[in-house]
């Protein structure tokens, strides 16, 4: 089965994993933490999302430990593991952004983004993912109580628009929702111009899985003394990786889609070592 | 090659061996289960349910009433405030009740006290989910007479006639009270304080036949 065949599998299987929530369909209800982005204010989340946990662990000066090292620890396991692995094969975000990605790929051809994407900015502008881990969830919520959550778009998606939908008129949007939805037309707009968009500049759950790519098991290793610099790679990249010249990098979500391109198979999956 | 190795695997068993211990010797799991994954921040669903305000006899499926309820009946009114951390709504709310009451407490503490208002004692009893007791937790599932199971949630608990028996009857109410027409704390202070009024003069009719009076 080819690759990419098999990361949609695991997509769509861990998409109805995380929605076994649902009242009666089955009802499942955990006390895990998801290691992607997924709301707990979804009707069927069947778990909570880690951002939720850290914010809560530090809210308003306090600090409880075991939300605060809870989430870590599920996403840490999974990142020494496998690196940020999970945005490319278990995110429902992830699949949501891989529908997203044809049109993307289209955009990416126009003069004006493939100016834009070769910018030397542009490497700068991945920090604001980190920025956002820091600064919306740890530090506002920790300083003054305001919480990512709450204009959060992941949540407006999985949250907010299916309650709305299965309960018709039972409810009204309260003093956060304007702002919540200009940020979620941002957000679709944002992952329909760039591939991964969200997951590159702006995931503060990929920013967290990111730096685990410099020690996980799983990586993605390129043959450079044999490679002619064809790019084709580097083409196919959904993150925008220069993929000949990046080392285990943050970046990287282990999408398989170089391995599958590299018309000299010089690009593999490796299980250990460097 | 093998001192990289080394680290890797290292990291992995100290990883999975916190991991481990923490759902082990620690009541993690529970916690975010009941205080996250089952507990609807509102503020987070970005939504409030356009619910009613009317009194009624009808619990949540059916539930006894909470037997801490039933005690402090025989005081006058039960006000119960549902609140949680890291909760915008709750945030909102919690100084709009310390108004209403004329009351000073922390909000991650557990806090009843028999207060006063418009000379009648209305028991007070504030639970803050992340903080509290199972008793305390646990009712709010039998008031949740809408099954939103969010936060902030208030009830109001009276008393009421009913058959030719004097009942609880009790209303909740969700959110920031934008249901109700309110958007500034000066008009939700007025709203709760209407409520209140009504619930008082409910149980000043009734409250010769509580069984606990």
């Amino acid at each position: 089965m080819k690759l990419q065949i098999k990361r949609l599998i695991s997509q769509i299987i861990l998409f109805f994993s995380a929605n076994l929530g649902y009242p009666g369909y089955p009802g499942l209800k955990t006390g895990f933490c998801y290691p992607f982005f997924y709301c707990q204010a979804c009707p069927a989340a069947t778990s909570a999302c880690p951002l939720r946990s850290l914010e809560q662990s530090v809210d308003k000066g306090s600090f409880t430990w075991r939300l605060f090292l809870f989430p870590l620890l599920i996403i840490g396991f999974l990142g020494v593991l496998t690196g940020r692995a999970v945005c490319a094969w278990a995110c429902p975000i992830g699949l949501l952004q891989r529908g997203t990605g044809r049109i993307a790929r289209k955009v990416k051809k126009t003069p004006f983004a493939r100016k834009l994407g070769t910018h030397k900015a542009e490497k700068y502008f991945r920090y604001t993912k980190y920025i956002l881990l820091i600064g919306l969830v740890f530090v506002t919520s920790y300083l003054i109580g305001f919480i990512f959550t709450d204009i959060c778009p992941v949540g407006f998606l999985t949250g907010t628009i299916p309650t709305l939908i299965l309960n018709p008129g039972k409810f009204v949007p309260n003093f956060f929702f304007p702002i919540a939805l200009v940020i979620f037309v941002l957000f679709i707009v944002l992952i329909f111009l760039i591939e991964r968009g969200w997951c590159r500049y702006f995931c503060p759950i990929g920013a967290l899985l990111g730096p685990f790519n410099k020690i996980s098991f799983y990586h993605i290793a390129v043959d450079v003394d044999e490679c002619v610099h064809c790019n084709v790679c580097s083409y196919e990249c959904p993150m925008g990786i220069d993929v000949p010249h990046m080392h285990r990098d943050p970046e990287c979500i282990l999408c398989g889609k170089c391995v599958t391109a590299c018309p000299n198979e010089l690009i593999t999956f490796e299980r250990k070592g460097r | 090659m093998k001192k990289f190795l080394a680290l890797q695997v290292c990291t992995l068993l100290l990883v999975s061996g916190a991991l481990g211990g923490m759902f082990g010797f620690t009541p993690v799991y529970d916690e975010v289960r009941e205080g996250i994954v089952l507990v609807l921040c509102l503020s987070c669903l970005k939504l409030e349910p356009k619910t009613n305000a009317d009194f009624t006899f009808k619990t949540a499926d059916n539930l006894s009433h909470a037997t801490f309820v039933l005690e402090n009946l025989s005081h006058g009114p039960v006000f119960l405030h549902y609140s949680g951390d890291a909760c915008a709504g709750c945030d909102v709310m919690y100084p709009v009740i310390k108004d209403l009451f004329s009351i000073e407490f922390g909000k991650q503490d557990m806090f009843f006290s028999i207060v006063d208002f418009e000379n009648t004692s209305v028991p007070y009893i504030y639970v803050n989910i992340h903080h509290t007791i199972d008793d305390l937790r646990d009712a709010q599932v039998i008031y949740d007479k809408d099954y939103v199971r969010g936060i902030p949630m208030f009830t109001v608990v009276t008393l009421g006639y009913d058959n030719g028996n004097v009942k609880p009857k009790y209303t909740t109410l969700y959110g920031t009270l934008t249901t109700y027409g309110c958007e500034t704390d000066a008009q939700r202070l007025v709203f709760l304080q209407q409520l209140l009024r009504q619930s008082i003069e409910m149980y000043e009719q009734n409250k010769a036949g509580y069984p606990h009076h």
